[in-house]
């Protein structure tokens, strides 16, 4: 790997070549999952394991794959990885595999994974193929992460499920206690308001037009 | 085409695809197979949970513990008696009803425990559910499902917040209005029995 590759590759997928904000990919679970951050993050988890994993094990095949079947082959990787995701959390954290429900089911349809896989998998080697799903992964959260603490805390005046604003406040505070939720926000509506100002401000404050020439490695 | 050429697009993809399918099946099923017993004891566990709390009684956090008293305390449900019965040395204290009914997204299940000799509710645990997380997913809320301990419905919905403590009111949770509705009428059916 080329001296510097794996820094580039942080801060494209962090940054100008940002799944969500920029190639805005994995849209469906950024509105599905952030109305409470505690699902967000176990979704995030899962997408970022998966994703490192299912990188790494297709770019380590990406010789044997015949091409004309590489979308099924690259989706039964993807499969298994989230079966047994799945499987684990089952077995070993119920609670949450409860709370999360058929969330874990849908990484299988997260298009970050599979476009990572064919745009970048498919043509490098493994170990950069698995730092480019971390950081992917990573990417991905950070956003998520933002959209969802601001859906719960002006939604349900909670972060974490702890209640931080309205009545029964953590912090016993008598000014706080007329909180009023906004119950939009943990509705799907919410989510679209939140995502387009975050990409809104994002792209016009962070990113300079220059930046923005969309992502080398898919013109390779 | 040639027979070289026809093996190497048509035969090998197909072959290729078989044998990869066999080696992830196998991967996934030996994993399944390792904790299908984990799995089953988190399920049971689960239930006797609820079952507990659905009484009126503190859940311990050991998992040993709320086995223990199950075992001791708790008979049924079998055919002639519908209902989990939860007996505190030997007198009982609560018939806990499954109960199931209708939410916006799919059925919503609960044990609702009802104390035989007066007829009030001893608790409510919702079981499963897919309402929607942080509005009807709330249900599953502890003061939610701790506000009907000691009511007896029929039951009128209040707005959420008023924490009602009338015999016959519950709150709603703010937003979910059909799940809040399924709930009342998942307790008003159990409770005109009674």
């Amino acid at each position: 790997m080329p001296k510097g590759e794996a820094k580039r590759i942080f801060r494209n997928n962090l940054g100008a070549e940002n799944p969500v904000f920029a190639q805005i990919l994995g849209i469906c679970s950024t509105l599905a999952v952030t109305n409470v951050v505690e699902n967000t993050v176990v979704m995030c988890l899962g997408l970022v394991f998966v994703l490192t994993l299912s990188n790494t094990v297709i770019s380590a095949l990406r010789k044997w794959i015949p091409s004309r079947i590489r979308m099924m082959v690259e989706v039964l990787v993807i499969a298994s990885f989230v079966i047994m995701v799945d499987i684990a959390l089952r077995a070993w954290l119920p609670d949450i595999s409860r709370q999360l429900g058929p969330y874990v089911g849908l990484i299988i349809t997260n298009c970050i994974i599979m476009g990572r896989a064919e745009a970048f998998a498919m043509n490098n080697k493994p170990w950069p193929s698995a730092l480019d799903g971390l950081s992917s992964g990573l990417g991905y959260s950070y956003v998520l992460l933002a959209i969802a603490f601001a859906r719960e805390l002006l939604g349900a005046g909670s972060v974490w499920g702890i209640q931080l604003l309205g009545r029964d406040n953590i912090f016993a505070a008598a000014w706080l206690e007329g909180w009023t939720n906004w119950s939009i926000m943990v509705m799907a509506p919410g989510a679209f308001f939140m995502l387009a100002l975050f990409i809104w401000i994002v792209k016009g404050l962070w990113i300079k037009p220059g930046e923005q020439k969309g992502c080398a490695q898919c013109r390779k | 085409m040639s027979v070289s050429q026809a093996i190497r697009e048509r035969v090998r993809p197909v072959l290729f695809m078989l044998g990869f399918s066999v080696v992830a099946i196998s991967l996934v099923s030996a994993l399944h197979l390792a904790t299908a017993a984990a799995v089953e004891r988190n399920a049971g566990l689960f239930r006797q949970r609820a079952v507990m709390a659905a009484a009126g009684l503190t859940v311990p956090p050991r998992p040993a513990e709320v086995i223990e008293w199950y075992h001791n305390a708790v008979t049924g449900p079998d055919e002639d008696q519908p209902y989990f019965k939860v007996s505190d040395q030997a007198h009982v204290i609560a018939h806990v009803h499954p109960m199931r009914g209708q939410g916006l997204w799919g059925t919503i299940h609960a044990m609702v425990g009802v104390n035989p000799d007066n007829g009030l509710i001893t608790g409510v645990s919702f079981v499963e559910h897919n309402e929607t997380p942080g509005l009807g997913a709330r249900i599953s809320e502890p003061w939610f499902e701790q506000q009907f301990s000691g009511k007896a419905g029929p039951f009128k919905v209040v707005p959420e917040g008023t924490r009602s403590q009338a015999k016959d009111e519950m709150d709603a949770v703010t937003g979910a209005t059909v799940t809040t509705t399924a709930v009342r009428d998942m307790l008003n059916k159990l409770m005109e029995k009674h």
